[in-house]
């Protein structure tokens, strides 16, 4: 039974959320731009350049200086207004950059080139940046700051991603501030930084002196260099769907479809919202609610039920969705509704005694948010566990497990964390590394938490993945895969392990090393043995799409670098039309590090 | 003065007892012992695996990959132990021997020898013998090695759980196998469910214990010779491999809710286990098991073995004898009362047993989350069955210290009653087939250690129960475990006892004790829910393998659904709780709809508290 709830879990569809995109076509979605802004084809930086390179062309917004001195002016105003909103972009920024985007031209969350810091504060990366109050105080004038969860930076000439759902103050019919600013999540780089922070009023360098409903998107222009692409976002500010009062026909007695009996019913009533709460028994009933559903406009409406048992949802007599299931089990029916009043029912079964009783009802429209229709107390919180991490701090800890990798679950994963900061996964079946991270090092809840049932564990960092390929091919030949190999174990040295392995198609030995250097992992792979094919032997950086070789011994993949001593790198196509990169071995050994 | 009152009063309760003039019925702790082995509290030594070293150091491996070595295991000079970590990082180390030097364990995915080379007592050497197939199924766990006499390793691989048990993800699963130290695998035998506990006796035979579930109607014990199938087809997509030592089709299986023995009839590849263990009653997960070679260190009983169960946190005795070459023989309780679910046992080298325990999401009558504890026998001779053997018209009990004749004689010291579980797909089994069952003739030998019995209407494959619950020794004392259940695989040829009969007739029933007792009516209930073992799994407030009586109060069944419920459990109705019940219809159901009563009457109680 458990393990049917897990699936059911697995199964519950995310909300999804429509989003409009600002075109990089030009910069006419922007209020007069400086001429530092341009709009290009793509920008590229190395982890130590200060400044871009660029090739010219469409999609990426590029902040450059370009006569003298940065200024306040060079900020980037949106000429889009917004209230509450949810926005994504990707960003790039050149080494020691600092920049921000101010919602609302108000509240910052900060921009920052802050890779490799051990600490981190509202001035980093994904912080919450500091109000600021002269009567303070000297040295006092500065508060509510918010440092990130954790340093979830990547390199300086990587493409990271920012998500910031912000809630905007709200006002009374006076212009009185009744409700602050909230920033719901700040998600850095696939990491969880902020959430539900509330901001008491603006940053300091807002570019407004009072707080209002409405404002632009601001990005900071004023400290160097910066690229943008992929700006989207979703704002809230259309009416939703809302329910009137609820009544209900209230039935007992064995019922395994939720059509509604012709029998007189046990009781009848009014409610002011929807609740199962008027059922008296655990099982054995059917309950019919009926309500008035008024819709603001004409639009699709997404409603979500949930429900312990059966039931079925019907506006205007037609039925939207209709089954059996569990109260965390959300399910979701869209449908095309005129604006007025509309007919709203649903029809609710029990028919075992198992499980809570519980009735949900959301409606979504785009351009609104999620909206409970039901009283809160009718549907239950899912349970939530507290987090098993396993800490690497003091020394260098080694933990296998099952872990996902590119949706697929990987049996023979172990991972490696090193109190550096920087961990990685690695397939023991495939001599490969699955992905790599920093931060903290592992989330063993789903393997120790009670059974363990889906036996996975998770990086708790700042994580790019990998290809999960074994890095080694013969020249000319397809790179090896674990038919290819022959696991042999590991060795520890000074407690980091050295992964062993027989390469059945080139008779040799390999040994696999991977240990921490300055901002990423350095990965020195020597081949042990005599053979023939010893001298054909190519180390395989990368594969797939969007492989750079930048200069003589760097290459970037989206999420990383690679760099390296020794031959020049090839960049070829391979079968599949991805892209490889190879540098043949000039030894026994070749040496590379993965930096992001 | 907090400390003064407390030691005055101390003493005062110790006057108490001596006070007290009727001596108090004996208990398996004034017999075997159990010492509790302190943790540190940083470790969460959810026990996989113990390995007793030869140095009088143990190592004990855990659920969370590690392998932790513990000093003064035996707390010989001073009570506390010193942990030292040996190796980590591992993936659920479900077993763990050493040999030369040198530790195997199994993880999940892997047989893999675990070295310290530079000798600094950490290991710095992790090499694979094999690597086993995995789904990424949490139930598809990997125990051993046990390490034979060639030096060979064996492992057990169990099934996946999908709702029911599948071998088909994952090449092996539902088989032993046996892995040469150059990692050659050779599977040994089929049809395995749960099989988280065996070893090889003195003789070089492999047992087993397997879990209740699916196509296993109650826990059991089973020997394994090579290609026998032991009953759970879900691994049997293996059988078609070329090195298969079995070869069997689930076809060719019959799944009609009669019991195994009808099955093994149409189809001798299936093995009989050697002996049940009736579900709730003998345990409800057995797990480990190991033969007593402490040449009476560790109990009075050499070379019987000792069969440990995770969700009643107990260790059970097992006597085996060979009929017309077949292992059958006898479960009785030996001790309960262990911190936690027991996983494993390993013999010490002074002869007392470590006992290994994790109860980790399946609950257990012991509490803890997880706990190390030693188990030994003070040297006491209790009062005990020491051994019960077939023959051709009923059995012979042999007891560890002469018996009072007058006792033996009366009918009414046996209750005797036979039954079978179904053999299906379906979890777990009702028992079927009860009878109750009449002596015919009573023999005392000279010593007065041996009774022979004979009794109308022995069944050849059913589980006998014995309740010797009149049977005292000459100072008047009861048995320490007065009820034993043997499982006759085979009877044996013999000439018929020739002996009295007993002195009164037989009661057909074993009747409750205590169901009217002077202390009234709550204690009535209490010894019918020991009777019945329901206090096995459930407690009246608080939640152990199944929900506290008074949350079942909360369901507002009527008693006479609880007693459907009882008769015929509906899992689904319980979600939260991970081990299934048992369908309990051999319980009379006067008692079932008075324990019914009694439940519902917690709701009325517990509804004047007012939670709200």
């Amino acid at each position: 039974m458990k393990k049917l709830l897990l699936l059911l879990l697995f199964a519950t569809p995310f909300c999804v959320w429509a989003q409009q995109s600002i075109p990089l076509t030009d910069l006419a979605a922007f209020d007069q731009p400086s001429q530092n802004w341009t709009i290009e084809q793509a920008v590229f930086s190395t982890y130590s350049d200060t400044a871009f390179q660029v090739s010219p062309g469409q999609g990426v917004l590029v902040n450059t200086l370009r006569g003298g001195k940065y200024h306040r002016t060079d900020d980037l105003k949106s000429k889009m207004q917004h209230g509450d909103i949810r926005l994504l972009v990707d960003f790039m920024l050149p080494k020691g950059m600092n920049s921000g985007i101010y919602m609302q031209g108000r509240y910052e969350v900060q921009l920052y080139d802050s890779w490799g810091k051990k600490t981190v504060k509202y001035s980093d990366c994904g912080g919450i940046y500091e109000r600021w109050d002269d009567s303070r105080g000297k040295g006092n004038e500065g508060y509510e700051g918010y440092a990130p969860r954790q340093n979830a930076s990547k390199a300086p000439g990587l493409w990271q991603t920012l998500e910031i759902d912000f809630q905007a103050p709200r006002f009374d019919a006076n212009g009185k501030k009744i409700a602050n600013a909230i920033f719901k999540k700040v998600i850095l780089n696939g990491i969880l930084v902020q959430e539900n922070i509330e901001v008491s009023g603006m940053t300091r360098g807002a570019i407004f002196d009072k707080e209002a409903p409405f404002g632009p998107i601001l990005i900071q222009g004023d400290h160097g260099p910066i690229a943008f692409r992929n700006l989207r976002f979703e704002t809230y500010e259309k009416p939703t769907a809302s329910l009137g009062e609820v009544s209900y026909d209230y039935y007992t007695g064995k019922f395994t479809d939720p059509i509604i009996p012709t029998t007189k019913p046990v009781s009848s009533g009014k409610l002011p919202a929807l609740t199962y709460r008027v059922i008296p028994v655990n099982n054995d009933y059917l309950i019919h609610y009926k309500a008035e559903l008024t819709i603001p406009e004409d639009d699709t409406y997404e409603f979500q039920t949930f429900w312990t048992g059966s039931g079925e949802l019907k506006v205007d007599g037609v039925v939207l969705n209709k089954g059996a299931h569990w109260f965390n089990e959300m399910v979701p029916a869209s449908t095309f509704l005129k604006a007025g009043k509309h007919r709203l029912e649903i029809v609710h079964i029990k028919d075992f005694p198992w499980g809570p009783k519980a009735l949900g009802l959301n409606v979504k429209r785009i351009g609104s948010r999620l909206v409970s229709l039901h009283e809160r107390t009718s549907l239950l919180d899912p349970d939530a566990v507290g987090l098993i991490e396993v800490k690497a701090n003091a020394e260098p800890v080694l933990q296998r497990s099952f872990a996902f990798h590119l949706g697929k679950k990987k049996t023979h994963v172990i991972h490696v964390g090193d109190p550096a900061g920087l961990h990685y996964s690695y397939d023991l079946k495939q001599g490969a590394i699955l992905q790599v991270w920093r931060g903290k090092f592992l989330d063993a809840t789903q393997m120790w938490d009670n059974r363990g049932e889906p036996q996975t564990s998770e990086p708790l960092g700042l994580t790019v993945v990998q290809d999960g390929k074994f890095p080694l091919a013969l020249a000319h030949q397809a790179q090896a895969d674990s038919t290819d190999l022959v696991y042999k174990g590991y060795r520890l040295e000074a407690g980091r392990p050295i992964f062993i392995y027989e390469w059945t198609a080139a008779k040799l030995r390999v040994e696999d090393r991977i240990q921490p250097a300055g901002n990423g992992l350095k990965r020195t792979l020597t081949l042990v043995g005599a053979s023939p094919q010893k001298t054909d032997v190519e180390a395989v950086l990368a594969t797939g799409h969007h492989l750079s070789i930048l200069q003589n011994g760097l290459a970037s993949q989206p999420g990383n670098f690679m760099e390296w001593k020794g031959a020049a790198a090839e960049l070829l196509k391979i079968a599949s039309g991805a892209q490889q990169i190879r540098v043949p071995f000039t030894g026994a050994q070749f040496t590379y590090d993965l930096i992001w | 003065m907090k400390k003064y009152t407390a030691l005055v009063l101390l003493f005062a309760t110790a006057l108490g007892a001596f006070a007290q003039t009727k001596p108090a019925p004996k208990k398996e702790q004034d017999y075997y012992e159990i010492k509790t082995l302190p943790i540190p509290k940083e470790i969460y030594l959810e026990v996989g695996g113990l390995a007793t070293m030869p140095d009088g150091r143990l190592a004990v491996s855990t659920r969370r990959g590690e392998i932790w070595i513990v000093e003064n295991p035996y707390q010989k000079t001073s009570h506390q132990t010193y942990y030292r970590r040996f190796a980590s990082g591992l993936h659920e180390v479900l077993g763990l021997a050493y040999k030369d030097g040198v530790f195997y364990c199994s993880q999940r995915g892997e047989l893999t020898k675990i070295s310290d080379t530079d000798r600094d007592g950490v290991a710095d050497l992790y090499e694979p013998i094999y690597q086993f197939d995995l789904s990424g199924n949490y139930h598809e766990y990997t125990y051993g090695p046990v390490i034979d006499k060639n030096g060979d390793m064996w492992v057990s691989l169990n099934l996946a759980w999908v709702g029911f048990g599948e071998g088909k993800f994952s090449k092996w699963r539902g088989w032993f196998v046996k892995i040469t130290p150059d990692g050659k695998l050779e599977p040994f035998a089929g049809g395995l469910r749960s099989p988280a506990g065996y070893s090889f006796n003195e003789e070089g035979d492999l047992f087993y214990g397997e879990n209740q579930g699916d196509w296993v109607g109650s826990g059991r014990v089973t020997h394994l010779a090579k290609g026998d199938f032991a009953g759970n087809p879900g691994g049997l997509k293996w059988a078609k491999e070329p090195n298969s030592p079995l070869k069997l089709s689930l076809e060719e299986i019959q799944d009609n809710g009669s019991p195994m023995f009808e099955a093994a009839k149409k189809n001798p590849k299936i093995k009989l286990p050697a002996v049940w263990f009736p579900h709730a009653i003998m345990g409800i997960s057995t797990s480990d098991i190991v033969q007593d070679t402490t040449r009476g260190k560790f109990s009075p009983f050499p070379g019987q073995y000792f069969v440990a169960d995770q969700g009643q946190s107990k260790v059970m005795r097992m006597g085996l004898e060979k009929v017309n070459g077949v292992y059958q023989g006898f479960a009785i309780n030996y001790r309960e009362g262990f911190q936690s679910g027991i996983l494993r046992e390993r013999f010490g080298l002074d002869g007392s047993m470590f006992v290994g325990m994790t109860s980790r999401g399946w609950g257990s009558t012991g509490k803890d989350d997880f706990g190390l504890q030693r188990l030994f026998w003070n040297g006491n001779m209790p009062f005990e069955i020491d051994m019960i053997k077939a023959k051709s018209d009923g059995f012979e009990f042999s007891f560890t210290q002469p018996v009072d004749v007058n006792s033996v004689k009366k009918a009414a010291s046996y209750a005797i009653r036979s039954y079978i579980y179904k053999y299906q797909h379906q979890y777990g089994s009702p028992i079927i087939e009860l009878k109750d069952l009449k002596i015919k003739g009573v023999e005392v030998s000279a010593d007065r250690k041996k009774v022979r019995i004979s009794i109308d209407g022995i069944r050849q494959f059913f589980i006998h129960e014995f309740t010797l619950k009149g049977v005292l020794n000459e100072k008047g004392e009861p048995l320490l475990h007065e009820t034993a259940y043997y499982t006759l695989n085979e009877i044996p040829t013999g000439p018929a006892l020739v002996a009295a009969a007993p002195e009164a007739e037989i009661k057909t029933k074993v009747t409750a004790r205590n169901v009217k007792n002077s202390m009234g009516y709550e204690l009535g209930i209490a010894g019918l829910l020991k009777k019945h073992t329901c206090s096995a799994c459930h407690a009246k407030d608080s939640k152990l393998i199944g929900p506290a009586f008074t949350e079942i109060a909360k369901r507002n069944y009527s008693n006479q659904k609880i007693l459907e419920l009882v008769y015929k459990p509906n899992p689904q109705n319980w979600p939260d709780f991970a081990t299934e019940m048992a369908p309990m219809s051999h319980v009379p159901k006067s008692d079932v709809l008075k324990i019914a009563g009694w439940i519902n009457g917690l709701r009325e109680t517990e509804s004047l508290k007012n939670h709200d």
